[in-house]
């Protein structure tokens, strides 16, 4: 098996679930307290693809949240093979902040497989975010998901996802 | 600058103190060349000469190390908080890593506060959003509620007013009856008098069983009772029945009054006959009616399969305000004053709906109206007329040929001296009563060719009479003649259902055809 090593950011506004989805991927636990990020974490869970004869070993940094990158979050995002952004469903200005994330990272670095995960979905009858939000979410950043960190609903599936087209572009470019 | 030697000695331990440093020297593939410093949070494992540093620090995974970066709290679970300097230098890179764990933390209590107060404010203005939607869809309920209110106050208006009408157009006919009856009856009146005070009577019966009619179909299409009798039946007759009704009507005012039928119009159609006259019999009336100079006309045609009847007027119009209205139960539009229920164009309308058909009013106030009606219609197989019936005389086929007898039951006496004047006249012999329970002995006991049962009888019902009478074993017809309106299932207790008002002559030959 060849092992492959791809960086992986995850971004958004704060309190949108960043950090829970991350913990679910990798560790399969959701913890309902909310604990603030500060800088960024670090984890890594690995991803056998038999049919490939690859270990996909997935570096996760998970980004303070923020509207804004200032520079220095810029310097965490260098040299990402991908980026998950989130956003909260039952905040709509969330979706909106992914727009302009998109945009500052567009102007800055090459444009790496991304999906967007509209997280909450067990709170859906909260939600602010409508299917019109999610279809300019889905023109900006291309794949779109609705999950939920707390009951895993989406995860595994979006994340997976990320990581087969962050290993057809190697592929690709090998 | 350069610091004092014992100050820079003093910040040097300082920061070895609290920052734990730990100094790496790596080359382009990753790999440790040199390490300074032992801080306590990195085991000696972590930093193995020549081994691809990666394994060990894992956020250097593919971070570019050939320019200089400050990556602040970088956190993993291994090592705690860091704060990471990059600091390439030709084609290898120091890595610089300070334990931040405090400073972290103290950043962290901060933010936390922050954010938690930037959750709860938006928190706040979603509730209050949803407070805002709250009020509006409560100040448009209310708006809905306002608008029935009013809607069922104009009903109730409009039923109050129908009542005070109804009140007035059968107050009307009845005093005429009542009236012409009283000087029928004095011994002084010759046979002019009584000649006129019997049409006169007649007149006004017939006035009030049209009045009758019409609440009732209204009330009937209402409650969505009313059902088509459908069959074949030839349109250029009816035209031309129609016609001849309203002819008389349009020259009695100085009007002009034209038929047309446009010669693609089957002759032999299939809808409800009764219910397609009474619909051009109401808007030729009002046409008519309303009508002062000038005249009215019918035009027919055929289209998609449906007959087109145009009813055109150059009477006063009605107003774009007043056209929905007019539909309505009760409404005259701005005509008020006229005579009759107002239940007309109401009636019309639901009868055109009824037959699958569509009505619409087009009019301009002052010049005129036109109504057109659509009815779908299939062109029956035969398009020729079916062969002519010549209808026998009264007594032709009213009259027993052989010695029948026919029981009646009916509590009203005018009733059962009509019937008995003209039975005995068409040679049936009589049996006469007035409750369920004399009928039913009297049956028995004298085996009538036929019962004619009025269902508003003292006793158990003409309804419940006939079952009884069905029980005991009597075979023969027993026919209803009644005001009353009856379910199918009472109707089909029955041999035959008549109501009131019927024909005589139709009655006697319905009569004569079941005892025959």
């Amino acid at each position: 098996m060849i092992s492959i090593t791809s960086k992986i950011c995850i971004v958004g506004d704060f309190a949108v679930g960043k950090t829970s989805v991350t913990e679910r991927f990798v560790n399969n636990h959701f913890s309902e307290k909310y604990l603030t990020t500060v800088g960024v974490k670090i984890d890594t869970r690995e991803i056998e693809c038999p049919d490939r004869g690859i270990t996909h070993k997935l570096v996760i940094w998970d980004v303070a949240g923020s509207d804004r990158f200032d520079s220095a979050q810029l310097a965490y995002l260098r040299g990402a093979s991908g980026y998950i952004y989130v956003a909260d469903g039952t905040r709509a200005n969330t979706l909106r902040s992914l727009v302009y994330l998109k945009e500052q990272l567009a102007e800055l670095y090459d444009d790496p497989p991304a999906i967007a995960l509209v997280n909450k979905s067990d709170l859906h009858t909260d939600w602010e975010a409508n299917e019109e939000h999610i279809d300019v979410l889905r023109t900006q950043i291309g794949n779109v998901f609705k999950t939920s960190a707390k009951t895993g609903d989406g995860v595994e599936h979006a994340i997976d996802s990320l990581a087969d087209r962050i290993l057809d572009k190697i592929q690709q470019q090998s | 600058m350069s610091f004092p030697a014992r100050v820079a000695d003093y910040i040097q331990r300082e920061i070895l103190r609290d920052a734990q440093p730990l100094c790496l020297l790596i080359d382009q593939d990753y790999q440790l060349l040199e390490a300074w410093g032992d801080p306590q949070w990195c085991e000696p494992d972590d930093v193995r000469t020549g081994a691809d540093i990666r394994e060990s620090f894992e956020f250097l995974a593919g971070l570019p190390i050939d320019e200089p970066a400050t990556l602040k709290f970088v956190g993993s679970r291994r090592r705690g908080v860091l704060h990471a300097h990059l600091v390439p230098e030709a084609d290898r890179c120091f890595v610089v890593l300070l334990d931040a764990t405090a400073e972290h933390d103290a950043v962290q209590a901060k933010q936390q506060s922050m954010n938690e107060l930037r959750l709860m404010h938006a928190r706040q203005n979603l509730l209050i959003q949803r407070q805002r939607d709250l009020i509006s869809e409560l100040v448009e309920t209310r708006s809905e509620l306002d608008h029935h209110r009013q809607e069922a106050e104009r009903l109730s208006a409009n039923k109050s007013r129908f009542i005070a009408t109804m009140s007035h157009e059968f107050r009307t006919p009845l005093a005429s009856i009542i009236n012409y009856a009283e000087l029928a009856k004095r011994p002084d009146a010759g046979s002019d008098t009584m000649q006129k005070s019997l049409e006169t009577i007649e007149r006004s019966a017939r006035h009030l069983t049209s009045l009758v009619d019409a609440v009732l179909d209204d009330a009937s299409l209402s409650a969505g009772m009313l059902e088509l009798q459908e069959d074949a039946f030839d349109c250029y007759l009816l035209f031309d029945d129609v016609a001849t009704m309203m002819a008389p009507l349009a020259a009695e005012k100085g009007l002009s009054f034209a038929t047309l039928i446009d010669p693609d119009v089957p002759r032999m159609v299939y809808t409800d006959e009764v219910r397609l006259r009474q619909v051009l019999i109401n808007l030729l009336g009002n046409a008519i009616k309303y009508t002062i100079e000038g005249g009215a006309q019918l035009v027919a045609a055929f289209k998609d399969h449906k007959l087109v009847m145009t009813i055109a007027d150059t009477g006063p119009g009605i107003g774009e305000k007043d056209q929905q209205r007019v539909f309505e139960a009760f409404e005259r539009g701005s005509r008020r004053g006229e005579t009759g229920a107002g239940l007309g164009l109401t009636i019309t309308l639901r009868l055109v709906e009824l037959m699958g058909g569509e009505m619409s009013l087009d009019s301009i106030p002052g010049e005129g109206c036109t109504v057109t009606v659509q009815v779908p219609v299939s062109a029956h197989d035969s398009d020729s007329p079916p062969e002519e019936i010549a209808l026998p005389t009264l007594g032709d086929d009213a009259l027993a040929t052989s010695p029948r007898s026919v029981l009646v039951c009916d509590d009203d006496d005018d009733m059962i001296a009509l019937i008995e004047h003209y039975l005995h006249r068409s040679g049936y012999g009589l049996i006469t009563s007035s409750d369920t329970s004399d009928a039913i002995a009297k049956t028995i006991k004298f085996d009538p060719d036929l019962v004619l049962m009025d269902c508003n009888v003292p006793g158990i019902g003409g309804v419940d009479a006939a079952r009884v009478l069905r029980q005991q074993g009597y075979d023969k017809p027993i026919v209803a003649l009644t005001a009353s309106k009856l379910r199918d299932e009472e109707k089909d207790v029955f041999t035959r259902f008549f109501r009131k008002p019927t024909p005589m002559q139709e009655l006697l030959r319905e009569i004569k055809r079941l005892t025959h």
